[in-house]
């Protein structure tokens, strides 16, 4: 009798542990059967270039969610960074790098920004970036009057822009490494074991997690909880930012948009990544393969020819499956 | 001629004269029919319902440029996408006196009755792409159906009558599914015509989401010659993920709509975009404010008036060099200006 509930037991660590990692496996057989054309090299790269941005956006929104925050405004971030890298290239002429360094200044800005309000001023988590988001959306399209930012656009004072989107820049969005591996899934991924490195193996990490569980502890540990929380909204703006610069660069257009799809595809990653390894926190490695989750989902079907709203179905879904596996049966077996 | 210039400089005296002193009765123009003999004292107002992008401003300029041109006083609402707050924003504008209303796109069943209540207060009211179901008012259209089809005529004339065809499509958007119409409509004309792939998403940014599909799309079904993506953030995402397969000798996109970046997209070097069939939106915005004139003048405009597109292929942008939306406008006449709701009394925006 004992020796059948441990299997059991240990039957259902196995499923919350690497549940979700199979039934992503099985996902891809089914598409690989139904579609041939699924499981190619090529296709297999695509869906990592696919989510690449919605994965450097969860990646920092899950620094946020590791100090027990939420970052309501990395779409507009990501948005206005796709925008300011614009604007700089094509309305004031500047060059790539220096476009880049102001699209990782706004984002570090902003983050700060946040931090601040949710530090000092004391404003909750969710109302302090959501606010940040209203005043990004409203700012970004502030210099251009409303208008896309492109080549030879006319600007609200009737003049023509003359710059246009430096080479080296579209580069980070267009090129492929040895013909096959888009630099965007280069810079997801090495974003990716930055972060997973950071939080899992570094002092800060395991700081940032002891404050996301017990704020009040760690401050009376003397952990100066208001800094880590500002940082982890500048990992958050900061990562958001370089999804804009990947966006502008493969769109190779400043496009007006809120983002507002951005974040919740991003968030979606991040929650779906608690479910991941069942550790029911959030965490990096978890938050890309959600993101690629979403992705492999998202591709099939498209081959499929399924329509767009099945696809926000079926995300809709997979998002509840793991939320019910993070916050059931994780907590079921912990008891 | 000289008596339609003095005309025009009357008018633009009187606008000086009422930039510089404040006050509207200074723009007295002789020949203009009532009531735009006082035109500063005219109150017209745009109600919104859409505005972010770059169709919008476009139109936008549009109106306030017709409005400068005639001297009338253009008040601006914008619901930004809140259908309630938009029927509000015409009973506002009924509060405040205004003589004409150009209502700018919305839904139908919440404009109606507030279209209805503004011409029970003898308010003339124009409605662009919203079908308010009123007779009194004018419907300023820019045609869905000709766009499709002139996109679709010049794709038969370049792959001739039987191609493989990728399609990108969104129900339930009234201009989306006015083009749709055009294209059932060819594909049963020419038999030779096979949809092998129907797709489409509306998420931000719609460029980035729709090069994610096309690209599973492309690979899915490598026969694809066409791409039919009659709304150019379509095309656009469309382009995006052609570039990225390679493919661009393979695929030629066709679609609708334009604008500068759009120009600059179809003149890169390769580029499998090669036609797009398009209405000015400055123009429409012109024509809205034309057709209201006419109406507050006591003229008929007629009840649906329709903006005609016009055919854009890449070879025309490069013979013509043409970069922008300006040099558009201004090297293709036919974009330029419309010859739709004009009376001869009025004063056009100056080019």
């Amino acid at each position: 009798m004992a020796n059948t509930a441990k299997a059991q037991t240990r039957f259902r660590d196995l499923a919350i542990r690497y549940g979700f990692l199979v039934l992503l496996l099985v996902i891809v057989i089914f598409f690989t059967v139904m579609e041939p054309a699924f499981m190619s090299l090529r296709s297999m790269v695509f869906i990592f270039q696919s989510v690449s941005i919605t994965a450097v956006l969860a990646l920092g929104v899950t620094a946020t969610l590791v100090v027990d925050g939420f970052d309501l405004s990395i779409g507009s971030v990501a948005a206005s960074s796709m925008m300011a890298a614009s604007y700089a290239m094509v309305v004031w002429g500047l060059g790539s790098v220096e476009a880049v360094a102001l699209c990782l200044l706004l984002g570090l800005g902003v983050g700060l920004f946040n931090g601040l309000l949710v530090v000092v001023a004391r404003v909750p988590d969710l109302l302090a970036t959501l606010g940040t988001m209203f005043l990004l959306l409203g700012l970004q399209l502030i210099p251009t009057a409303g208008r896309s930012i492109a080549k030879g656009m006319m600007m609200p004072d009737g003049s023509t822009s003359t710059g246009e989107f430096d080479k080296s820049f579209l580069f980070l969005g267009r090129h492929r490494l040895w013909d096959i591996v888009p630099v965007s899934v280069i810079i997801m991924l090495v974003l990716a074991l930055v972060i997973w490195f950071f939080l899992e193996f570094t002092r800060w990490g395991r700081v940032m997690y002891a404050i996301g569980s017990n704020e009040l502890a760690s401050r009376l540990a003397g952990a100066p909880v208001s800094r880590y929380k500002i940082a982890a909204y500048m990992i958050s703006g900061v990562s958001a930012s370089i999804g804009g610069i990947l966006l502008a660069a493969r769109v190779g257009r400043g496009d007006v948009s809120s983002g507002n799809n951005l974040l919740l595809d991003a968030v979606a990653a991040a929650l779906i990544g608690f479910a991941v390894l069942g550790v029911a926190k959030p965490n990096a490695f978890g938050t890309l393969v959600g993101a690629l989750f979403v992705g492999v989902l998202l591709q099939g079907l498209t081959m499929m020819n399924a329509p767009y709203y099945a696809q926000d179905f079926v995300k809709g879904s997979v998002l509840v499956v793991a939320l019910v596996f993070t916050f059931s049966l994780t907590r079921a077996a912990r008891r | 001629m000289l008596n339609r210039i003095t005309r025009r400089m009357i008018v633009k005296l009187g606008l000086a004269a009422m930039a510089t002193t404040g006050l509207g009765f200074a723009a007295q123009a002789a020949d203009m029919p009532k009531p735009f003999d006082k035109p500063g004292d005219v109150k017209i107002a745009l109600v919104r319902y859409l505005s972010t992008g770059d169709f919008f401003q476009a139109y936008l300029s549009g109106v306030e440029r017709q409005s400068a041109a005639l001297g009338v006083d253009l008040r601006i609402f914008d619901s930004r996408q809140d259908a309630a707050l938009q029927a509000d924003m015409v009973d506002q504008a009924i509060a405040l006196g205004v003589d004409g209303i150009v209502v700018q796109h919305g839904l139908t069943e919440a404009m109606s009755e507030a279209v209805q209540r503004a011409v029970d207060a003898g308010i003339k009211v124009v409605a662009f792409d919203v079908n308010v179901g009123n007779p009194a008012v004018p419907q300023i259209e820019q045609s869905d159906q000709l766009l499709a089809q002139l996109a679709l005529e010049q794709a038969i004339k370049d792959n001739g009558e039987s191609f493989t065809a990728g399609y990108v499509y969104v129900a339930g958007i009234a201009p989306l599914d006015r083009r749709d119409e055009k294209w059932r409509e060819f594909k049963e004309k020419y038999p030779g015509i096979n949809e092998v792939a129907q797709f489409g998403t509306l998420d931000n940014p719609i460029a980035n989401s729709v090069a994610n599909q096309a690209s599973a799309v492309l690979r899915a079904n490598p026969t694809i010659n066409v791409m039919f993506a009659p709304y150019d953030e379509f095309a656009k995402g469309v382009k995006i993920a052609v570039d990225e397969a390679g493919l661009n000798n393979d695929v030629k996109i066709y679609s609708a709509d334009v604008s500068s970046s759009d120009i600059q997209a179809m003149r890169e070097g390769d580029s499998a975009w090669v036609a797009t069939a398009a209405t000015n939106p400055a123009v429409v915005g012109e024509v809205s404010v034309r057709a209201l004139a006419m109406l507050l003048a006591g003229e008929d405009p007629g009840h649906n008036v329709i903006v005609p597109p016009t055919l854009i292929t890449r070879d025309m942008l490069m013979e013509l060099d043409i970069e922008n939306m300006e040099q558009l406008s201004a090297k293709l006449p036919q974009f330029a200006h419309a010859d739709v709701a004009v009376a001869d009394w009025m004063p056009l925006p100056s080019r």
